[in-house]
């Protein structure tokens, strides 16, 4: 059993880096690609002001999105493999 | 410099491929002829040997299963059988003493051949004494049975995918940050060849001076 405490421990370490490393990758994605629709479509004399409160708007749908949670399959993809990997191994 | 990189590529190279090849499954068909045990004491092979059995206590030396096979070109191949548990390669292999007891279930004498597909990882070498370790034996209808490894296929395009995806992502960065440095630097080196070759023409037409107020001397 110390064995599967060990494995999991280092997979959920080493997980969580690339977790924090995607989410925070996607967000600034996100921002980047707010920031450029606001700029192709707004008047040039909209305010700083209304840019940022556009950005920011997107920015709250972009946390309670479907393209955010996609990124807990980093944790859910490999536990799967391994599932898959222990049934087909021993019980198949 | 050019040697030297082309060398440390192949050796990289040959090192992943030898890893893949160790760790990926394989398949063969074979016939068992007898199974054993034996004590084992890994040594300088222990590399090559993977975990007592999940949940017994780590201990260096202990009895391992052994599976007898002989190839469709009549010569031997031993397997070991052993779990690999939660750790490396990642096969979580439990069942051993099941996968014994099956492969003891399907032996078969030369006459009457019970021909066996058995999945395995690893490599025999004679001169370590390490042997393939068995994952899975499962009985086929002839020695010629077409076996398609999905596995391997999926796992090394998904491989490739990443390696590529990764590759860019450093030329990219490359091209972004490194190269313009380098530029600067390389800028820098051509100023400071300037310096030097106008230096060097100085010293030049210092030294035609100094040898042609010699030369003065030797027509007298």
């Amino acid at each position: 059993m110390i064995g599967a405490i060990r494995l999991f421990a280092a997979a959920f370490l080493l997980l969580s880096i690339v977790f924090v490393y995607v989410s925070l990758r996607q967000k600034y994605r996100c921002r980047r690609e707010l920031e450029a629709e606001f700029d192709a479509k707004a008047h040039p004399d909209t305010s700083e002001m209304e840019r940022d409160a556009y950005i920011e708007a997107g920015l709250t749908e972009y946390e309670s999105s479907l393209r955010r949670k996609l990124i807990f399959g980093i944790y859910i993809v490999p536990l799967c493999g391994v599932a898959v990997m222990i049934y087909v191994t021993n019980f198949m | 410099m050019h040697y030297v990189k082309w060398t440390l590529m192949a050796v990289v190279t040959l090192l992943a491929f030898s890893f893949l090849h160790y760790t990926l499954p394989q398949n063969d068909v074979v016939r068992i002829a007898d199974t054993y045990e034996k004590r084992v004491d890994p040594g300088e092979n222990s590399w090559f040997w993977a975990a007592p059995d999940a949940g017994n206590a780590n201990v260096a030396n202990r009895d391992v299963f052994f599976v007898q096979t002989i190839q469709q070109n009549n010569k031997p191949m031993v397997y070991r059988n052993e779990d690999t548990g939660w750790g490396w390669p990642p096969y979580f292999k439990f069942d051993t003493s099941n996968l014994q007891t099956e492969a003891a279930d399907l032996k078969s004498v030369k006459d009457t051949p019970q021909w066996v597909q058995i999945r395995h990882y690893g490599w025999r070498n004679e001169f370590l004494s390490i042997y393939p370790n068995a994952v899975a034996v499962k009985a086929v209808d002839g020695p010629d049975v077409r076996i398609i490894p999905w596995f391997n296929i999926i796992f090394l395009i998904l491989l490739a995918l990443i390696a590529l995806r990764i590759y860019r992502s450093i030329q990219r960065f490359r091209a972004r940050r490194i190269d313009p440095l380098l530029e600067d630097v390389g800028e820098a080196f051509e100023a400071a060849g300037d310096h030097a070759e106008a230096a060097q023409d100085r010293a030049s037409g210092l030294w035609g001076r100094f040898t042609a107020w010699l030369r003065t001397w030797r027509a007298k």
